[in-house]
């Protein structure tokens, strides 16, 4: 845009020039793939359940501490699952800006 | 006796608290730098304790009790919506400087109407989610003191109403995040001692084997309130007023008001429009019933998924994170801290099966929770532990509804008010006046509703409110923070067909009276239909303008990482010149 300006990849994305918007572009895509990942895995590892105890009622007689194994699986293992998924999503997250940082910050 | 006290205490100390807090906060030379000392573990343990409502504290449980096993997808689903929040949310909305929904559509979207209707759906998901924690109000005074339903419910009300007016409460991140614990507290303690005093879960054959809840072994005497139309599981013999009946098997009777007799053994019967189940069908997550066939749970999961992402009251709490990254770690915490008290509802329901079967008979299954550790455990341990979860119960509606009455009160001061008066407010006091008036006005018409939805289970109600933020707000966040291409229009008729179609559905089950199978599920719970309805709509409508809208400055607010020199201020396109409007201040909702 601005002829003669030095321009760093922070002008750039400041200017929202064509340069600037295909980094933010990248990182946004970067984090959308992230977070797509992070929900299939969930997707996966959830969506698979219910369809699972539907299917295997016999688990009903497997019994832990008297009580039916599909109940201990509603209850005990999906919080820190969800936990789990959400700490290794947050840290990518976090590198993935802290990447974008550095790229902008360089020169 | 304990329990009015620990009810009170948990009620005027809210308020005290809360205005004592205010006043501390006003004398700080900036709120909101104020505000931004607060760390993610404070500011979590605030977002669940406000998250925590009516429906988690007693409606699980006492689904739980009615339906079965499968009233527990709906915890996993609570949990879960942090998830979504977290990966597609959290950190954008907060580098973005909105924080209410109206905000952020009429700041990415640059449109003044789409605003308009984003507020009027705010107060469709506000009161939707308003009336259980009033009605839950209602019955727990009922079970603490004997008062009448709409006792309760006029005074959780009214104190609300008068709590928000003054401005109390809601600003304080501490009394917020004290509320979590005390409901971590007193849902964990009574849960806990009860497995240990009876070693394990008494009453297997009840709760997971063959039996049917059934009277002790001296019986069962209880006094109704109202003629109760109950159908008998099994042949039994009982007394009503005295007077000597024998039932069939599969016989539906309508027992007159006064003193039931079940004779030792007997099988409850159970209101109409539930079934009476064995222990072996009731401690089944998924089967053929419905509302656990698996469309139905699934379609639950969905909307739970993606609801809690556009709850009013909780989005407004993330504003308190300091940057994006911050929203993420908080977001993180929320997850874990909501996973431990989900861990324990699931004891009531299931113990209520065997020391409660009564509430099967009166249908009032939301107040297991509170009747349960008395009638397990007489005598003083039992009574302190009914207060321990009374208070708890307590604090749930008094955080869930005065977050959800400021959102209510902010969009009808802020965005009704002036479209009606055609003139924006001048001062600050004009605009404190109209919202105190306005924080009255949006109480009246949840109240006036939870009168009438004293039938209705406190878990089903809140789920419409999570159907229809799916519906709504799920897909304009989604789109409008991660796809540049989403138009006001699109977004626009998005929303008015996600709106329409589920609660069109909701209505047209109760009309038809819940008539059960594949089609009554999808009319109970309507998200696996309703939220890609949404998506396409906007996806096509924002297709067919053809012109790639220019939204680099909104991409960059939303994406930019902190630190760079980007700072939301220079570069939230807000207000965008199409609004006349002042901004919602900090202050107007309450927020230190």
């Amino acid at each position: 845009m601005n002829a003669g300006v030095p321009h760093t990849p922070r002008d750039e994305l400041a200017d929202a020039t064509a340069h600037g918007e295909v980094y933010l572009r990248r990182l946004r895509q970067a984090q959308l793939a992230l977070s797509i990942t992070a929900l299939i895995t969930f997707g996966a590892l959830v969506g698979i359940l219910p369809i699972a105890l539907y299917l295997l009622p016999a688990l009903q007689r497997a019994e832990l501490f008297d009580v039916p194994l599909p109940i201990w699986l509603l209850i005990v293992p999906l919080s820190p699952l969800f936990l789990v998924i959400a700490v290794l999503y947050a840290r990518r997250a976090d590198a993935l800006d802290e990447s974008f940082r550095e790229l902008v910050r360089r020169r | 006796m304990i329990a009015i006290v620990a009810v009170a205490g948990v009620t005027f100390g809210t308020l005290g608290l809360g205005v004592w807090g205010m006043r501390f906060a006003r004398s700080t030379s900036d709120l909101l730098v104020a505000s931004r000392a607060v760390t993610p573990w404070w500011n979590a343990a605030a977002i669940s304790g406000e998250y925590l409502s009516a429906a988690s504290f007693l409606g699980v449980a006492g689904l739980e009790l009615k339906l079965g096993v499968s009233a527990l997808w709906q915890a996993v689903g609570f949990t879960a919506g942090y998830l979504a929040l977290l990966l597609f949310v959290a950190a954008p909305l907060r580098r973005f400087g909105s924080y209410t929904i109206p905000d952020f559509v009429e700041a990415r979207l640059r449109s003044v109407r789409l605003r308009s209707l984003a507020s009027g759906i705010v107060l469709l998901i506000g009161v939707f989610y308003l009336v259980p924690q009033l009605k839950g109000a209602g019955i727990s005074l009922g079970v603490v003191t004997g008062a009448p339903y709409w006792v309760g419910v006029a005074i959780v009300g009214g104190v609300v109403a008068v709590n928000v007016g003054l401005g109390g409460m809601r600003g304080i991140t501490y009394v917020q995040a004290f509320q979590f614990w005390l409901k971590v507290f007193a849902i964990a303690v009574p849960a806990c001692m009860l497995l240990v005093h009876f070693d394990g879960l008494p009453g297997q054959a009840t709760i997971f084997h063959n039996e049917f809840p059934h009277a002790g072994s001296h019986g069962l005497r209880i006094t109704l309130g109202a003629r109760q139309q109950v159908e008998f599981p099994t042949a039994a013999h009982y007394t009503i007023n005295g007077n000597a009946r024998v039932a069939a098997a599969g016989h539906t009777v309508t027992l007159a008001t006064g003193h039931l007799y079940l004779a030792p053994e007997t099988a409850v019967p159970v209101a109409t429009g539930t079934d009476a189940l064995r222990g072996s069908d009731w401690s089944r997550p998924v089967w053929n019933n419905g509302e656990s066939t698996p469309l139905f749970v699934y379609s639950l999961l969905l909307a739970t998924f993606l609801g809690t992402m556009g709850l009013p009251h909780i989005l407004v709490r993330f504003y308190t994170n300091p940057d994006g990254r911050a929203a993420r770690h908080t977001t993180v915490r929320v997850i874990g801290l909501l996973g431990i008290f989900y861990a324990f509802p699931a004891v009531y329901g299931a113990l209520g099966r065997v020391f409660t079967p009564q509430l099967l008979i009166t249908g009032e299954t939301d107040t297991v929770v509170l009747r349960l550790p008395q009638a397990a455990w007489p005598g003083v341990v039992g009574e302190a532990l009914g207060a321990i979860v009374a208070a708890g119960a307590f604090a749930a509606f008094l955080s869930t509804s005065s977050g959800l009455l400021v959102s209510i009160a902010g969009t009808l001061s802020h965005d009704v008010w002036p479209s009606i008066a055609r003139e924006a407010p001048t001062t600050v006091a004009t605009r404190r006046r109209r919202f105190r008036l306005a924080a009255t006005a949006g109480m009246l018409v949840p109240v006036g509703l939870a009168f009438w939805a004293q039938g209705v289970d406190i878990a089903v109600l809140v789920g419409w409110a999570f159907v229809i933020a799916a519906s709504t707000f799920c897909p304009t966040f989604l789109l409008g923070i991660w796809w540049t291409r989403l138009t006001a229009r699109g977004a626009a008729w998005g929303m008015i067909a996600g709106a329409t179609v589920a609660t069109g559905a909701i209505f047209l089950d109760l009309a038809l009276g819940e008539p059960g199978g594949v089609g009554g599920a999808l009319l109970a719970q309507p998200a696996v239909i309703s939220v890609p309805i949404a998506f396409a709509t906007m996806i096509g409508v924002s297709l067919r303008a053809g012109e790639h809208p220019r939204v680099e400055a909104e991409m960059l607010a939303l994406h930019a990482p902190e630190g760079l020199g980007f700072d939301e201020r220079e570069h939230v396109p807000f207000p965008l010149g199409s609004s006349s409007r002042p901004t919602l201040g900090a202050s107007d909702l309450g927020l230190p």
